[in-house]
């Protein structure tokens, strides 16, 4: 009973939803191990600018230079279900996702009416 | 570490040289544990087809196994001499 | 009661429906060639209406909004190219529009326009922040409403009907086709904003729209829209009847106030200037918040309207940032009408690049019913 997806299609540039349907990302790469004669697996996700450097040549890193750099290895054990959104087993904290909303969130708060 | 994004735009050929196009994507099973490659999907989608305005003629064939491949040479991923696209 | 709350939704779409972009070219296209570009408003609307409609379905079905699609479908080099070129033509619409603004405040009160334009963006941002996204799309939707005052303001012009039932029909006759070709590219841009698409499709996800939903989706697109076209007519007519033949080029909102002034007076040319600054500002909010839902959905953050600003905080920085940008454009003293019609045009270039993907999306995996013919002819009269 096993499914068979075009990686490039239904995977690749997905939004992330944590265990509590948090948005927290992209699946911006694959990290895939193997090679020809033997198996070859996806391994783990990678999310975040720091991702892009190895697509689109030239823009990529420009984009990626642009955004921080930053990316984040979420191992494919962590991955829980894969329909119109990929969704993840854990809360994004624990997996180092959507770490950017967290950090401004600390200061929006202080401000009046942020919480309604 | 391989990325996926290093076997897109891969010339896929034969070890006699034999062409079959453009890697654009890699097909996968999924089912317990990890997604593993089953085949290179080759060539392009017609952007007719894409739109969904016209319909594609029988099953394309656009896939190599991955069975067949026998080395990333450079930019290019090599199939076995005698494969089929299926 | 059902009912009642679709009739409160699609008053709020026909007051929202008219912007800056609109108001310009519907207007000047009048001024210069009568009616004989009605029918150009036609096509505009019957497309924003399919387009609304495919958009609306696409979110009620796979739960994505535009941008998700965009990312997903066109690969990362196109999708960043759209990103950058519809981030720029929101924020030139966006400083358009806070200059619009501006100017009805400056019509109503008189006091200096840079003061205004401060006035203006702080409100804006003091709404945003602190209402509740309902009531926003209520209170400048029905505000919006007092632009009716053209559709009465071109009856009572005493246009001549049958010229006016020519201009529907196709067919050019003219000494100046490239400004036909212009006006037309202009009024079509102008009719099917893209931002408006992606804030259509983003409050559908958000609502969590499901198939059930795609009566009302439907619904609401045509009647709303179609409604709202009809104001668009009345502005082309009220432009061609005062201003046609005078050399007169409604090169401001004033002169366009105008329109309404000149039939009706002083009560139309309050609601006029009313009606033109909520849906203006109104359509600043959808602009504003088009940006930062694109860039936010573009990187996988949190996003969302109806939550509070601390739910999505890179999200509210977002539209934070970009209003910042536009009030410190509108400050530079920039023509709020002349970047509408450089914010149009490009727009209408534009126009491929946005709505292409939106098409790829709604053909993909068989949703509810497939109609690929009628996108076709969409399609044919988008390029």
């Amino acid at each position: 009973m096993s499914e068979t997806i075009d990686l490039g299609l239904l995977l690749v540039d997905h939004q992330l939803l944590d265990s509590e349907d948090r948005r927290c990302g992209n699946v911006d790469e694959l990290v895939l191990e193997g090679g020809p004669g033997e198996r070859l697996e996806v391994v783990a996700i990678l999310s975040g600018p720091g991702a892009w450097r190895g697509r689109a040549g030239r823009t990529g890193r420009i984009a990626a230079w642009l955004s921080g750099g930053e990316r984040v290895r979420v191992p494919w054990e962590e991955v829980d279900t894969i329909a119109a959104h990929v969704k993840l087993r854990k809360r994004a904290e624990t997996l180092g996702l959507g770490r950017g909303d967290d950090r401004l969130r600390r200061y929006m708060e202080k401000i009046p009416g942020a919480n309604r | 570490m391989r990325t996926f994004s290093s076997f897109l735009g891969r010339a896929v050929v034969t070890e006699s040289g034999r062409h079959f196009g453009k890697c654009r994507d890699l097909r996968a099973s999924l089912g317990r544990g990890r997604p593993s490659v089953e085949a290179v999907v080759v060539g392009r989608r017609g952007w007719l087809e894409h739109l969904g305005i016209s319909r594609p003629s029988g099953p394309r064939k656009d896939s190599i196994p991955w069975e067949a491949v026998v080395r990333l040479d450079g930019d290019r991923i090599v199939v076995r001499d005698g494969t089929e696209p299926e | 009661m059902k009912v009642f709350q679709i009739a409160l939704g699609i008053l709020a779409a026909i007051g929202g429906f008219v912007d800056i972009g609109d108001l310009v070219f519907n207007v000047s296209a009048g001024a210069t060639f009568g009616y004989q570009l009605l029918w150009v408003v036609v096509i505009g609307v019957i497309g924003i209406i399919v387009y609304s409609e495919m958009c609306g379905r696409v979110a009620a079905v796979s739960g994505k909004a535009v941008f998700d699609a965009v990312r997903e479908r066109l690969g990362f080099r196109t999708s960043i190219a759209a990103l950058v070129s519809a981030q720029v033509v929101n924020l030139m619409t966006l400083t358009a529009e806070i200059g619009g603004v501006a100017i009805c405040l400056q019509l109503l009160s008189g006091l200096p326009y840079r003061s205004l334009i401060l006035i203006a963006g702080v409100s804006l941002a003091i709404v945003v922040w602190v209402t509740s996204f309902n009531w926003i799309e209520r209170i400048f939707g029905y505000g919006g409403l007092c632009l009716l005052v053209f559709a009465v303001a071109a009856v009572k012009l005493h246009p001549v009907w049958s010229a006016i039932g020519h201009g529907f029909v196709p067919h050019m006759q003219t000494q100046n086709p490239l400004l036909y070709a212009y006006f037309a590219v202009g009024l079509l841009g102008a009719a099917m904003t893209p931002y408006e698409v992606y804030f259509y499709s983003s409050g559908g996800v958000e609502e969590r729209w499901g198939p059930k939903d795609l009566g009302l989706n439907k619904a609401n697109a045509m009647i709303g829209y179609g409604l709202g076209g009809f104001l668009s007519f009345a502005l082309m007519i009220v432009g061609g009847s005062l201003f046609l033949g005078k050399g007169i080029e409604p090169q401001f909102l004033g002169s366009i106030t105008l329109g309404a002034e000149v039939p009706l007076g002083q009560i139309g040319l309050l609601l006029a200037i009313v009606g033109i600054l909520f849906a203006v500002g109104g359509a600043a909010i959808d602009t504003l918040f088009a940006g930062a839902y694109n860039l936010a959905q573009f990187l996988g953050w949190e996003w969302g309207r109806y939550r509070h600003p601390s739910g999505a905080p890179r999200f509210t920085l977002t539209w934070l940032v970009l209003l910042l940008l536009a009030l410190g454009a509108v400050m530079t003293g920039v023509d709020p009408v002349q970047l509408t019609e450089y914010a149009v045009i490009f727009s209408a270039v534009a126009l491929p690049l946005t709505y292409i993907p939106i098409l790829l999306v709604a053909n993909d995996r068989a949703y509810m019913r497939q109609y690929v013919n009628g996108r076709l002819a969409n399609v044919l009269g988008l390029v």
